[in-house]
């Protein structure tokens, strides 16, 4: 190990290119990664937020919140079911925000504003007063302040921001936080098509006490009116969420696919090149497993090397993108599951020059003259 | 050439991982290529592909068509606007609809009042709708006769029946199954899914610019008839919905980095070999090979195994293409295949230039002291 780490140190040039290629590897796999979180964590967090257990859409919503509908009926059936210790309504509108000084302005915030009963994560347990809200920390980005009045929708209906809370962006748009009585208000003032009944919210969220069974009792108590998940399998439910996962995970998976190739290569490269060498040392008492070590120790070096660039690079890419441009989020989560992915290409990569370097023959090598 | 061909047969397993890792490549980008046409497609396609050239949203909906809503007085300043030849009320929204069999599945109803404004551009099948309930459905989701209904959501409701009489193809919006029809059948589907809605209003004008008038000029007037509007050309509402330039931005980067990885690996590769058998071709330029002869023999590899990688990774990515996958369709793009070979190909041959570099570098004389070994 100590010869492998010498030649690194020695001849550093010969390890360059190598480096240099698994750098924008790891650059990619961390993009990539770091593109899915980033696009999970928008449109996701107001989800993510919740201290609940279990949220209860109408069974024809198919697990839309915009187009779940739960009458005062349903609500009390579910609150009814035994193993439900809270249900609280939730209702959302997407809507353009103003600055409250310029009604006339056309340089809109996107939000999406939701009436809350049960406080998620961050909220005041009370929903903030009738045209107040807590709003997501995003949208300090946009030039939200405490006490900024937003002008939401055509309509150009006030509500106030009281203070923030963080990570609760949904569908990639900072969020605002109200009451229901608020969320009725504005919804009907600005979107007469969605408007709802005064007993009507589109969402329960249901904080359980630990029965396995109540999504089900859920469901049953109300007929087949609901369709209860778990907060996780909302989350799952939430357009695009399991899709983008699975494409971008499949990319990933091929990418990594692609770096222990490149590691194969290279040290099957570098394995030829050195059979001579390995012949002499063999000669002189190192084993087939010592010397093999020795390549994996480079093959480990050089990737480490190369994903602690590529993860400087993303870390100052995520600093660098301004907000509201490529959902880019570079968590330390998923550059740790990065530079690991990469290390497993790179010792399975090594396997490729192992039975070469277990084969030198150490009298034919010194016969050859290295 | 003998030799290059020779030294690829002995070294198969080298050569084959290098093929490999440059047909996994090209695998990436077209797939990814696709993936990034399709999801556009599937996105925006019905707006891409309708028939109204300008289309005029409120600032409010920040050129999401299914966010903005159109009050009267926009409305009225809209169709009040010198220029405009014909005016569409148009709404769209993505309701929950039941099959026959009784399964829910989405479904994406654009609605217009006027026939022939801001409906798919070309059949690829079937009619256009001539009554109330009949729809042109995206031809990737659904056949010809097929019947969804949007289901009450309550007992003062009515369920609202569509039947698919034609078909068109890349209509879809929002990744969804969608369904073009007239306004009235779109309002009731909108008061099927809630009885509490107190006015259905359209989300956006399509607009057709009066004879002689030119689209650009119009949407101008358009945008200055009322600070409330925002009137785009069709590729402009497209092109700038939201999310859309976020997608192209990511797979520019990502493009960008698998294109850099692709001559990086040949040229480490064809690098790496030349100093392998430096030894090899000093001894063949000390018998007379030229300098040249050899750089063409590497350039010869070179052109051969990109080529390969190119063709198992355009074959991988045709494959990809003939799945079916639901949401989505990939298309297989001659024009990118062409495109991204070129590119990688000169681009391989561009990084191996350093490797030629040094063949043609090597000095015959070295053979007799011994030099060239590497």
């Amino acid at each position: 190990m100590r010869l492998a780490l010498r030649e690194l140190r020695r001849r550093p040039g010969r390890f360059a290119v190598a480096t240099v290629i698994l750098t924008l590897i790891a650059l990619l796999l961390m993009f990539l990664g770091g593109l899915l979180d980033g696009l999970l964590a928008s449109s996701t967090g107001a989800y993510r937020a919740q201290e609940a257990d279990l949220v209860v859409y109408s069974s024809e919503a198919r697990d839309s919140l915009v187009r779940s509908r739960i009458d005062g009926d349903v609500r009390a059936d579910v609150e009814g079911v035994e193993g439900v210790a809270a249900v609280g309504g939730l209702g959302s509108v997407q809507l353009g925000g103003r600055p409250g000084g310029d009604p006339g302005s056309k340089d809109l915030v996107a939000t999406v504003l939701f009436g809350y009963e049960l406080a998620p994560r961050g909220l005041p347990d009370v929903a903030p007063p009738q045209g107040t809200v807590v709003a997501d920390a995003a949208l300090q980005a946009e030039g939200v302040d405490a006490g900024t009045t937003l002008l939401l929708g055509p309509a150009r209906t006030p509500v106030r921001v009281t203070g923030f809370v963080d990570d609760t962006r949904y569908s990639g748009q900072g969020s605002l936080w109200g009451s229901l009585g608020t969320w009725r208000a504005v919804t009907r003032a600005n979107r007469p098509g969605e408007a709802v009944g005064d007993d009507v919210v589109q969402a329960l969220v249901v904080r359980t006490e630990g029965a396995a069974g109540v999504p089900a009792a859920i469901d049953a108590a109300t007929e087949g009116a609901t369709d209860s998940l778990t907060v996780a399998g909302a989350i799952e439910a939430l357009p695009g969420v399991s899709e983008q996962r699975a494409t971008f995970n499949q990319i990933i998976g091929v990418t990594v696919v692609v770096a222990l190739v490149v590691v194969a290569l290279f040290f099957a490269l570098i394995t030829v090149e050195r059979t001579a060498l390995y012949g002499i040392l063999k000669a002189i008492g190192a084993s087939g497993p010592t010397l093999f070590v020795g390549v994996v120790t480079q093959a480990v070096v050089v990737t480490l090397l190369a994903s602690a660039v590529g993860a400087g690079a993303a870390v100052s890419l995520d600093a660098a993108i301004p907000p509201g441009a490529i959902p880019f989020e570079a968590t330390t989560g998923r550059l740790t599951s990065s530079v690991i992915l990469l290390l497993v290409a790179a010792v399975a990569g090594c396997a490729f020059s192992l039975r070469r370097v277990l084969r030198v023959d150490p009298a034919s090598a010194i016969g050859t003259g290295g | 050439m003998f030799l290059a061909v020779r030294e690829m047969r002995r070294a198969v397993v080298r050569f084959g991982l290098l093929v490999l890792a440059i047909a996994l490549l090209v695998f990436l980008i077209l797939a990814q290529q696709a993936l990034q046409e399709g999801l556009l497609t599937a996105f925006v396609g019905g707006i891409r592909n309708q028939s109204a050239p300008v289309l005029v949203y409120s600032v409010d909906g920040q050129r999401a068509l299914q966010g903005s809503i159109i009050p009267p007085p926009l409305e009225e300043a809209v169709r009040r606007t010198d220029g405009v030849g014909e005016a569409a009320r148009l709404g769209q929204s993505t309701f929950t609809v039941r099959e026959p069999d009784g399964s829910l599945s989405d479904a994406a109803i654009v609605g217009a009042d006027v026939a022939g404004l801001a409906t798919p551009t070309a059949l690829s099948s079937g009619a256009r709708p001539e009554v109330a309930g009949e729809a042109v459905g995206s031809d990737a989701d659904f056949d010809l006769r097929d019947e969804v209904t949007v289901p009450a959501a309550g007992p003062s409701a009515e369920p609202v029946t569509l039947t698919v009489v034609g078909l068109a193809a890349d209509v879809q919006l929002n990744v969804t199954p969608t369904l073009f029809t007239d306004l009235a059948t779109y309002e009731a589907a909108v008061r099927a899914s809630n009885p509490d809605a107190t006015e259905v209003l359209p989300n956006a004008i399509a607009v057709r610019p009066a004879p002689g008038v030119e689209v650009d000029e119009l949407t101008e007037r358009l945008s200055a008839a009322s600070p409330e509007a925002d009137a785009l050309t069709r590729s402009e509402a497209a092109d700038e919905s939201p999310g859309v330039a976020q997608v192209r931005q990511s797979f520019q980067v990502i493009f960008l980095l698998y294109g850099l990885v692709v001559p990086l690996v040949t040229g480490l590769f064809f690098l790496i070999v030349t100093l392998q058998k430096s030894g090899a071709l000093t001894l063949l330029r000390a018998m007379g090979a030229r300098g040249s002869v050899l750089a063409r023999s590497l350039l010869f590899q070179v052109v051969v195994i990109v080529g390969l990688g190119l063709v198992v990774g355009v074959a991988l990515y045709a494959s990809l293409t003939r799945v079916d996958l639901g949401f989505l369709t990939l298309r297989f793009d001659p024009t990118a295949v062409l495109v991204w070979s070129v590119l990688l190909m000169a681009l391989g041959l561009g990084s191996a230039l350093v490797a030629v570099r040094r063949v043609l570098r090597i000095d015959p004389v070295e053979a007799t002291t011994g030099g060239g070994g590497g």
